[in-house]
């Protein structure tokens, strides 16, 4: 019975008014979107603090004697003197399903005039990364939808590939293709009941970018039918460095929740260059001793930390991020290009020239890699793409020597010949990726010499010719290679005979 | 001038670590620490007395909870605050009352960085915020 009066006592207690014990302090300086607080004396190092008016800081720099607070939101209504208080909680923002389709802020907030998150969980923005025991190596593929990245640069689920470039070079454009290419695989998979299908979800994290860059990307998402996969964190370039320094942070935590409750998900970072110029801004201003071009000592502990976060763990997840880094006149030995370089698993690098001459994608074969390799690539792949690497590297090679002579041995003008059909055919139109069964067979018709009558002029509507073909009249085919994911001797007759079907009908 | 600053800190908690002696503010030390300032002017003297009368009033606040209360505050509350306090934090803490209305109802102490919030206006503050 006494059991019973207690129960009913502390439901009382919960009840009563009781005192709540605040940690304060005061605005010493406010400074572009960075506050000096005076107090806080029990304030933990990344902690919220509330600001009046509804402001909310993270506490970067604790001092001796004062504590430094970037603020996230409007700072227009704060002054000196004003109280800032404690929340004994560290950054968070809402995971979850619920954010796919949506565009949030790098506080999670949604911007998208879509009405509120309906998400039920949080996870902190800062996180230690995966450690070792619990990861494992990089085997499954993550499609494209590229022909050049998928035969050549392999991604796969867990890795961290860069792309790398000038501007206007192609970057965002691969990024949005590949989510593209997940929502395609994801409708197929999910409509084809196969319990063993595992979607990949998408989030894009916009750093420094133009609202209309990011309205643009929404758009073409919204087209391809890819948006209801994908999660936009969109911190433009009007918001304040502190919401650009935290948004990738803040994708990587929702990315986390997908790769913890045991799915796959696709982050892109557009882009970290302009990330760690934000990052930049913010330790100056903080006054913290500045190194080589102004940034702070760990700017590279401010990328890989981030890049860490994405693995394949065991038993659960990937998370598999695109971070893009944005050159100046190509120079991939600058400071935070060579920091993410490093830091990732391979890089696709492209260049302003090939980008000008036609070559889209303008991935640069030479210098792009992937240090997962064929691992992450599917047999079918292998088979009809192994060589092209190599071929295409020697292709280089030879045009480059080819100019000074017009006297060509039969073997190399075959080569030549060759790779410039080799060059046209992985020419791809922006927001068209490619399944990776229609790679395939244009590969292996490319090998089969089925280009070789075709001239190099004519090769990219040949190959469309025969993407229709395939995707009209060949379905079956198409589904079996998707399907059993290798050619064996039967699926290879089978394929032979298609593109001898196909031949007659394109006229070269 | 990230230097100047530094030092000019630095000798702020110098003079501020001499004015304080078991744990509490000296009046005497401060006065000591004021004139030996006086007769031995430092670089930047008005930034350091600044820097030091910061330290000073943060040390001060410290040892002292200031309890805002709305309507009359009944007779012994004062001093069952300042003991509490006192055993909570293991230092002397002596209380001084302060009325103010905009609580409404209920009291508000605080003792240095620490607020703790028993009032209706606090509360509807912190409803207001969760809504």
């Amino acid at each position: 019975m006494s059991s019973v009066l207690e129960q009913i006592e502390q439901q009382i207690a919960k009840l009563s008014s009781k005192g709540v014990k605040k940690n304060t302090g005061m605005i010493r300086t406010v400074a572009d979107g960075v506050a000096k607080i005076e107090g806080l004396s029990e304030v933990m190092y990344n902690e919220m603090v509330q600001f009046p008016g509804g402001a909310i800081g993270i506490a970067l720099n604790l001092e001796e004697d004062e504590v430094g607070c970037v603020i996230l939101g409007d700072i227009s209504k704060l002054k000196e003197g004003d109280e800032v208080q404690t929340t004994g909680r560290l950054l968070s923002v809402p995971v979850g399903k619920a954010l796919l389709g949506r565009t949030v802020d790098a506080l999670g907030n949604p911007v998208d005039g879509k009405g509120p998150v309906a998400a039920k969980e949080f996870f902190p923005v800062e996180k230690i990364a995966p450690g070792i025991i619990v990861r494992k190596s990089v085997s499954q593929p993550l499609f494209t939808g590229i022909m050049a990245i998928d035969s050549m640069i392999p991604i796969g689920r867990g890795q961290r590939e860069l792309i790398i470039g000038d501007r206007g070079t192609g970057k965002t454009t691969i990024a949005i293709d590949t989510i593209i290419n997940q929502a395609k695989i994801n409708k197929v998979g999910l409509a084809s009941g196969d319990p063993k299908f595992r979607p990949v979800y998408s989030i894009y994290v916009a750093v420094g970018q133009k609202n209309s860059n990011i309205v643009r990307t929404l758009a073409a998402l919204e087209a391809a039918g890819a948006l209801e996969y994908t999660i936009i964190v969109a911190a433009p370039a009007a918001d304040n460095p502190a919401n650009q320094y935290l948004a990738p942070y803040s994708g990587a935590a929702m990315g986390e929740w997908f790769m913890e409750n045991g799915m796959d998900a696709l982050i892109v970072y557009d882009d970290l260059s302009k990330h760690a110029v934000a990052y930049r801004q913010i330790s100056l201003i903080l006054k913290r001793p500045s190194g080589r071009e102004a940034y702070p000592g760990d700017v590279f502990y401010l990328h890989s930390r981030l890049l860490e976060r994405s693995a394949r763990l065991d038993g659960k997840g990937s998370l598999t991020a695109l971070p893009i880094i944005e050159t100046l006149a190509g120079d991939v030995s600058a400071y935070i290009p060579t920091n993410v370089i490093s830091i990732t698993d391979g890089q696709i690098f492209l260049e302003t020239d090939l980008f000008n001459q036609g070559i889209r994608p303008a991935v640069s074969v030479g210098l792009s890699v992937s240090r997962v390799g064929s691992a992450a690539q599917i047999k079918a792949t292998k088979q009809v793409g192994g060589k092209l690497k190599g071929e295409l590297a020697q292709f280089r090679e030879l045009a480059a020597f080819a100019q000074f002579g017009s006297d060509l041995d039969a073997k190399t003008k075959a080569q030549l010949d060759r790779g410039s059909r080799i060059v046209e055919l992985f020419k791809q139109p922006a927001f068209n990726p490619l399944p990776i069964e229609l790679q395939v067979s244009v590969l292996f018709a490319m090998q089969r010499g089925f280009f070789d009558p075709v001239d190099v002029k004519k090769v990219v509507a040949a190959a469309t010719s025969l993407k229709d073909f395939f995707t009209t009249r060949k379905d079956a085919l198409l589904t079996e290679i998707r399907t059993k994911a290798a050619l064996d001797k039967d699926l290879e007759a089978k394929l032979q005979a298609a593109c001898e079907e196909w031949k007659p009908t394109f006229a070269a | 001038m990230a230097s100047a600053r530094k030092q000019v800190q630095q000798l702020a908690r110098q003079l501020f670590r001499l004015s304080v002696v078991d744990g509490e503010v000296s009046a005497e030390r401060v006065a000591g620490v004021l004139a030996y300032v006086e007769k031995n002017r430092p670089a930047h003297p008005v930034a350091v007395l600044r820097s030091y009368q910061r330290l000073i009033a943060a040390e001060i606040a410290r040892c002292r909870a200031v309890v805002d209360h709305a309507g009359p505050l009944a007779a012994g509350v004062l001093e069952a605050i300042s003991a509490a306090m006192t055993r909570r934090y293991g230092r002397r803490i002596t209380g001084s009352a302060r009325r103010n209305d905009s609580l409404i109802a209920g009291v508000r102490v605080r003792v240095g960085d620490d607020v703790y919030e028993s009032s209706v206006a606090g509360q509807l503050e912190q409803l207001a915020r969760s809504v």
